[in-house]
């Protein structure tokens, strides 16, 4: 089983690309001024939330382990 | 009304030399400003052209494909067929697709363009940028735009083709045609077609190739495209030329306009000198924020929508002013301030939403990488001329040159 994640996008970053929604839509989505959230970490595989945070262009999007707080991207 | 009309001719010369006066006066007098003369809605606050870029629903980037109206400004009447060839070719770009297609498209080159990815080809320009430098300063004058900011961003995107040395000079030439797109001049047609034209011919046996053999450069994640159904080959052909006509004028004028900056505040400058590595970052920011490469791009309404109290049309022709965004006081503290300490700074200079340019990061460390070089190596600079002339273009922000000197 996957472990637990911590993940989240920085406001100040996000341009509202949405190649994180169209990769992982069960983990991130737009939020009313078209900014991703991430609503639900555990919505798809930790290889799948990885590739949707390296794919963000402006790197708005950090992915921890929930338990360690080991940062797993960047 | 009491309000001073503003001419809606925006290729006067005090407009091209120096846009930001023209601009502040609508973004104060009328944002949402409907222009006679070019048939188009001029956006200019910060809070709007953000909205705009994120809702790409209601306006359409299709604009070759959907918009049926003449070049602008005029062309030669003997070139109309030409400007046909421009458009088919312009309105087969990915980037002129609107959701779904756009999605598709996207995601076939998006992972080549990742900011990890990019960041890789740092190494690369710094090597670039050295050797262009030693050359500079091998002739003991420079010009920024010729030897610098021109010459840079073919060297990168010419090597992400995977393009032969001995193939450079002439990708280097069809290049320079394809600066055309974003000119004034009545008969940029002639050269913008044969550089187009050009790179078809000259891409076409590549893609074959690598069809066959692929490899890790681009021209090989575009054909996987056509393998997997998403791009047709004329679509391949197009999208390769896609790097140098997004690629190209724009980075040139990201390091033309923030060389220029640094040389007209010297304040800055010499700030920068004091750590060109640690201001490098914020710095690129900064120039793209405070003279940004594009001054403005088009979209065209898909449905009615009110703005401010004013109903844009379907159909109706949409121009969003990134140059004038970036100077919005209500986004930005003291915005006609270049200072390179800003942070945050949610400039728009690369767009917002799912057209946010591609190529952002890659144009990022090349800023960095030039300004830090110039800093380090000619701590003197200075602008070797009184007269700064403008390309007349309503799109991007281009210097004709920018000689410089040094003691």
């Amino acid at each position: 089983m996957d472990r637990r994640l911590r993940v989240w996008v920085d406001h100040h970053r996000c341009v509202g690309n949405s190649m994180c929604e169209a990769l992982a839509p069960a983990v991130f989505r737009l939020n009313a001024n078209r900014q991703s959230e991430a609503f639900n970490p555990a919505g798809d595989s930790e290889e799948k939330v990885l590739e949707a945070a390296e794919s963000c262009p402006v790197s708005a999007i950090f992915v921890e382990d929930a338990q360690t707080g080991a940062r797993l991207f960047p | 009304m009491g309000m001073v009309t503003l001419s809606d001719d925006m290729f006067t010369a005090d407009v091209i030399a120096d846009p930001y006066p023209y601009y502040g006066r609508l973004r104060e007098e009328d944002p949402v400003h409907w222009n006679e003369l070019y048939d188009l809605w001029v956006i200019t606050r910060y809070d709007d052209v953000v909205w705009m870029t994120r809702h790409h629903e209601l306006f359409s980037n299709a604009v070759f494909r959907n918009d049926p109206r003449p070049a602008y400004p005029a062309i030669d009447e003997s070139d109309l067929g030409l400007y046909e060839y421009v458009r088919n070719y312009q309105a087969d770009q990915f980037i002129q697709h609107d959701r779904p297609e756009h999605l598709e498209m996207r995601k076939v080159v998006h992972s080549y363009f990742t900011p990890r990815a990019m960041e890789a080809w740092r190494p690369f320009v710094q090597k670039a940028v050295q050797e262009l430098l030693d050359a500079a300063e091998h002739k003991g004058h420079m010009d920024v735009m010729k030897d610098v900011a021109t010459p840079l961003p073919v060297l990168v995107i010419a090597q992400m083709m995977g393009v032969p040395a001995a193939d450079r000079p002439h990708v280097r030439k069809l290049a320079e045609k394809l600066l055309n797109i974003g000119r004034g001049e009545h008969d940029r047609m002639k050269p913008l077609t044969e550089g187009m034209q050009g790179m078809i011919d000259y891409v076409s046996p590549l893609v074959d190739e690598r069809l066959t053999n692929p490899g890790d450069d681009f021209i090989s994640v575009l054909a996987a495209g056509e393998r997997n159904g998403v791009f047709t080959r004329h679509q391949v052909l197009v999208n390769t030329s896609l790097l140098l006509l997004a690629g190209h004028e724009t980075t040139i004028n990201l390091l033309c306009n923030g060389t220029l900056a640094f040389l007209r505040h010297p304040e800055q400058w010499a700030l920068l000198k004091e750590d060109p590595e640690g201001w490098a970052q914020r710095a690129t920011e900064e120039c793209l924020r405070y003279d940004a490469p594009v001054k403005s791009l088009q979209r065209i309404a898909t449905q009615d929508v009110d703005m401010r109290g004013k109903v844009l049309r379907k159909d109706d022709r949409i121009r969003w002013f990134i140059s004038s965004a970036n100077r919005d006081p209500e986004a930005f503290a003291q915005p006609d301030r270049f200072d390179i300490s800003r942070d945050p700074n949610p400039h728009v200079a690369f767009g917002s939403g799912v057209h946010h340019c591609l190529g952002a990061t890659l144009a990022r460390v090349e800023g960095q990488e030039v300004f830090k070089a110039l800093a380090e190596r000619f701590p003197s600079l200075h602008v070797e001329t009184e007269v700064i002339e403008y390309q007349p273009s309503i799109t991007f922000r281009s210097l004709k040159s920018l000689p410089v000197s040094w003691s």
